[in-house]
């Protein structure tokens, strides 16, 4: 059975207009899908326009031609409102600085998407300990996350992301802020969490991370240079543009 | 989802508790203040109302006539209602009864002391008429205002003045040469509603004032003359009667002005209480700018606090939250500002006023508009000065907030 596309990118292209009439390009002429299931690294160098791409991808930003279609909707036909409801249903974020809220509890943090979607106190401390349980930081959901490693606080900040068993996640550098030791630990746990058929896609620069990922998309100057396995990828098989 | 809301925003202020504190102090000493000022000036104008009524709100006061000079009003002129007038009066339809109070300013004088003194002649029913007592000795009785006794019952000044550590009972004073003897002392009052010492006088039977103070240029004349109506509703038509009345016994022709006034108690009274409900209005517009001060204060905190966590915001935004709801929830952190501000601030407003009326000796009423201010101050000034930051989160892009450092 072929798996689902979660994310189809057709042309998609994104431009700055600044003040005085000047303008950049960023994204030129982006084509991609992902599917059901597969694990994506995005990579570049600085100011290749990965960010921007992640933004589109995340609903934090719309293309200024082309189109993203995430789970069947239609992104850059949506308002503000509707962008909200789609990230707090079909997306989860991870961040490179966690972003977390330290005057929590860690079962506030994780269970901060559900709010959103109306659900009751008591049902989001209970999934929030269920998902503290899947990134094994089980007995620490009522202390604030000032009291755990950064390592913690980041599998914190994936258990927030898995909590509304969003079909995609995005994870930003999710290791831009750890030591190496505990950066394998995190691609680990999203590594296991592929394997249980999470969607995951990660903007990173570090090549150790990106091998942790099957596919692996390279942009460079706003164009995409590189769309295939990752342990396939040599730098001679760039698309020159 | 306003619990939601409500419950989340209640999270973020008190996880500020001295920052949150520190806000909330400003409302607090704006709504107390509003609430001292509105209940002490309530307080003065119940009393002013309670002191008028308690001299009869059926009374008739006739007085002096103004002094009108090429135009200008200036004061009172001499006394022109004859103590023949006031006993002419009380045979008019509707009169209950008619009293009058002479008054004479002349210096006391006992053994090798003296003092200026107000000197009042009236009857036994003047102390009931203004709520005053005798402290030692008695009051002199109808009968000695008929035989015109010389006694004198003195206010607490002339007994500190004239007789220091002395009792005053029985001795005798001299006024104007004449021998008057204490028979009373009255109870302490302390300054009048305008800053007068009330202490200072010498209650006489009117006769005694007329008869033996005859120094006076007018003796015949009386101060003050007081009609009562048999009945509230009557005054208006027994006041006509009273001008009438006198205008013929004075003899003025027509187009000739009054040579005296005739007031309503009650005019005085709303008179008076207007004044009062004007003092309380700008009482509690003075103190309303520290509420103006307070809800600056709120504004500033809740802006500090959009700056602080625009990452926060990012964070939630990215998560799913609604800009509707990222408004909701800095307009609720300060709307629960104001609101537990301000009913704080009632609490002790309310406390304060009534510890201040016992301490003065004042009855100070609790009003209902002292809590539905405070509660509609709370929500208006919570909405107002949260409106500004709220918008301000709400329009914050998540892209750039979650790139905030």
């Amino acid at each position: 059975m072929a798996e689902k596309t979660v994310i189809d990118v057709q042309h998609v292209c994104k431009t700055y207009f600044m003040e005085g009439g000047t303008s950049q390009s960023v994204l030129k002429d982006i084509n991609f899908q992902i599917k059901s299931g597969e694990f994506v690294a995005i990579m570049g160098p600085s100011g290749s326009g990965k960010s921007t791409l992640m933004n589109i991808l995340g609903c934090l930003d719309k293309p200024t031609s082309g189109k993203y279609i995430l789970e069947g909707y239609d992104i850059a036909s949506k308002d503000d409102k509707e962008l909200a409801v789609i990230r707090g249903k079909t997306i989860g974020f991870v961040f490179q600085n966690f972003n977390l809220m330290m005057k929590r509890t860690i079962a506030d943090n994780v269970s901060l998407p559900l709010i959103y979607q109306k659900v009751g106190e008591t049902e989001r401390y209970n999934r929030a300990v269920e998902m503290l349980k899947k990134v094994n930081l089980i007995g620490y959901q009522d202390r604030p996350p000032s009291q755990i490693s950064g390592g913690m606080q980041q599998r914190v900040a994936i258990a927030r992301a898995l909590i509304n068993n969003p079909a995609i996640i995005f994870a930003d550098e999710p290791t831009g802020n750890l030591d190496s030791k505990t950066s394998d630990e995190i691609m680990e746990l999203f590594t296991f969490l592929n394997k249980q058929g999470i969607t995951i896609v990660l903007v990173t620069h570090e090549d150790d991370v990106a091998d942790y990922a099957t596919r692996m998309i390279k942009i460079s100057d706003g164009h995409k240079v590189y769309d295939g396995l990752r342990k396939e990828y040599s730098k001679e098989k760039e698309i020159k543009c | 989802m306003l619990t939601a809301i409500i419950k989340e925003a209640w999270i973020s202020i008190a996880s500020y508790k001295l920052r949150t504190f520190l806000t909330m102090l400003g409302i607090m000493i704006g709504v107390a203040a509003v609430v001292m000022m509105v209940s002490a000036g309530q307080a003065v104008q119940n009393r002013i109302t309670d002191t008028f009524a308690s001299m009869g709100s059926n009374l008739i006061l006739i007085g002096p006539a103004e002094l009108v000079t090429g135009g200008v009003r200036g004061g009172r002129g001499l006394p022109s209602v004859t103590v023949a007038d006031v006993a002419a009066l009380k045979t008019l339809k509707d009169v209950e009864t008619t009293s009058y109070l002479m008054n004479a300013a002349v210096q006391a004088v006992y053994g090798s002391r003296n003092y200026g003194v107000s000197v009042k002649g009236t009857n036994p029913d003047y102390l009931a008429v203004n709520n005053w007592e005798i402290e030692d000795g008695i009051m002199f009785t109808e009968k000695d205002v008929r035989a015109a006794k010389p006694y004198a019952v003195i206010g607490q000044t002339v007994v500190d003045e004239l007789f220091g550590l002395q009792n005053p009972i029985g001795k005798t004073i001299r006024l104007k040469g004449k021998p008057f003897t204490v028979i009373g002392t009255l109870r302490e009052k302390g300054d009048g509603l305008m800053g007068d010492d009330q202490d200072n006088i010498i209650l006489m039977p009117s006769t005694t004032v007329r008869q033996r103070l005859a120094g006076s240029p007018r003796p015949q004349y009386t101060g003050m003359a007081f009609v009562k109506a048999t009945s509230e509703d009557k005054m208006e038509l027994v006041a006509k009667r009273v001008e009438y009345m006198l205008r013929t016994r004075h003899r003025l022709k027509d187009g000739v002005k009054n040579d005296f006034t005739v007031r309503l108690m009650t005019e005085m009274v709303e008179k008076v209480r207007s004044v009062g409900f004007v003092l309380s209005a700008l009482l509690a517009a003075i103190a309303s700018i520290s509420l103006i001060v307070g809800s600056i204060g709120i504004m500033n905190m809740m802006l500090v606090s959009v700056t602080e966590r625009t990452r926060e915001i990012g964070t939630r935004k990215a998560l799913g939250a609604p800009n509707s709801w990222i408004m909701m929830q800095f307009l609720a952190e300060s709307v629960l500002i104001s609101f537990i501000g301000s009913f704080v601030g009632m609490v002790f407003g309310i406390a304060f006023s009534q510890l201040g009326g016992h301490l003065f000796g004042y009855e100070v009423p609790i009003s209902i508009w002292s809590v539905i201010v405070s509660v509609t101050v709370a929500v208006v000034v919570g909405i107002v000065s949260g409106l500004m930051p709220a918008l301000k989160a709400m329009r914050l892009n998540p892209i750039d907030a979650l790139r905030y450092q």
